[in-house]
């Protein structure tokens, strides 16, 4: 079964929600596809044991061959192929590596180099999570090429948990594609409620059951209970507002570790994932 | 020779834009004929790369020399692939302004691209 937990807004808690999710959920693979900006590991500590770069594609022009008919370049919306007066410019940083200009070429003239965008880390967390993590270089475009990679990674027949990038784009779709479940965790103020009520829209767009938490709980109003209220939308657990969770965080701690009665908050949650698949 | 000039709107007594490649409008002027026309950038709307497909478009309308606010790495590449010519309009404020500057020889030829690359691209 894979879990994505996520958020439409950034900072309300989905490294927190995951991570304690992953050290309660016996057998839990931990997946950190928050690539541009990871930090689970902060919290699991894990002992890290393998590394592999993860490679983009980008266009090669073989002047030989090409007329400069311009068809690759009216083909590429990003502009990252440009036929010129004698040679033929290639912005590789913005190739999204989509292979439409191989295919509308008749001369045959292109092919493709690789080059590194990001690394993928794996390692044993505490409490023995398996754990793998994505982290994309600095300055590149798009991760979405390294959370797919990390998708293949995760055996279909484990728990993954997959800790995924905020908003609604191409990266965040990516990383719930094929999740039978996802967590929501929103924060009950007007942004957090107004960012969420755009995830629910990706997620019913496309097809995936999921719940929410409402983390630092007793903030902002009552928004978001209406709102799940209205659309029938489970609320799977309230996690309080609270100087002790904030500071065990600000120091890299799993509040489930501190203090067990906090733990009954993600068994909670797992209990109630766990029941909507039975 | 026709002039291209990166303008707000359309003809002459238009501001000059602020931006190249998502510049609203190229004024091109004829310096045989003397004749205006005003073209619509096409590429201001691209996800990204619109310096590059601007300059193809100034190509595609016969534009040799372009007068632009600045130009990034990317769309400097490419004023020289295609071969064209571009100038800083510094000050100018109008289109008549900065064709009239050039006229006169002040206005400084870009040799190398003038800001940094933007977008989230730039490297740190």
């Amino acid at each position: 079964m894979k879990i994505a937990v996520l958020s439409g807004k950034g900072g309300t808690g989905k490294t927190t929600v995951a991570t304690n999710m992953a050290f309660n959920f016996k057998g839990a693979v931990l997946v950190d596809a928050d690539v541009e900006e990871p930090n689970s590991h902060i919290f699991i500590k894990p002992e890290m044991t393998g590394e592999k770069s993860v490679y983009k594609n980008f266009p090669v022009v073989d002047m030989d061959r090409c007329n400069l008919c311009g068809d690759c370049g009216r083909f590429c919306k990003y502009n990252a192929i440009l036929p010129a007066k004698n040679k033929v410019l290639v912005f590789k940083e913005i190739c999204h590596d989509c292979g439409g200009c191989e295919i509308v070429c008749k001369r045959n003239a292109i092919s493709y180099e690789k080059r590194e965008i990001g690394k993928i880390h794996s390692g044993i967390g505490l409490g023995g999570i398996s754990f793998i993590y994505g982290d994309l270089n600095v300055g590149e475009i798009s991760g979405v090429k390294i959370i797919s990679e990390l998708r293949e990674m995760v055996s279909d027949n484990k728990v993954v948990i997959i800790d995924s990038p905020p908003g609604t784009s191409c990266a965040s779709v990516e990383a719930v594609e094929g999740v039978d479940y996802a967590v929501v965790v929103s924060e009950p103020t007007p942004f957090g409620v107004s960012d969420m009520k755009m995830v629910v829209e990706m997620l019913e767009n496309m097809n995936i059951p999921f719940g929410v938490v409402v983390n630092k709980a007793g903030l902002g109003n009552d928004e978001i209970y209406d709102y799940c209220l209205g659309k029938n939308i489970e609320i799977l657990e309230n996690i309080p507002f609270s100087e002790e969770i904030a500071k065990l965080y600000a120091v890299g701690e799993m509040m489930c570790l501190e203090n067990s009665k906090y733990s009954l908050y993600f068994e909670n949650i797992i209990g109630k994932i766990k029941n909507a698949f039975k | 020779m026709i002039i291209g000039i990166c303008a707000k709107k359309h003809g002459l007594e238009s501001d000059v834009a602020d931006r190249f490649g998502r510049a609203e409008y190229y004024v091109l002027f004829n310096t045989e004929t003397k004749e205006t026309r005003t073209i619509e950038n096409t590429a201001k709307n691209s996800a990204s790369g619109a310096g590059g497909r601007a300059v193809r478009l100034l190509d595609e309308n016969g534009v040799g020399v372009a007068l632009a606010p600045e130009l990034g790495p990317k769309a400097m590449d490419a004023i020289k692939a295609f071969e064209i010519r571009a100038y800083s309009y510094g000050e100018s404020k109008t289109v008549k302004e900065a064709l009239e500057n050039y006229e006169a020889g002040i206005l400084k030829e870009f040799k190398t691209n003038s800001t940094e690359s933007h977008h989230g691209l730039r490297r740190v």
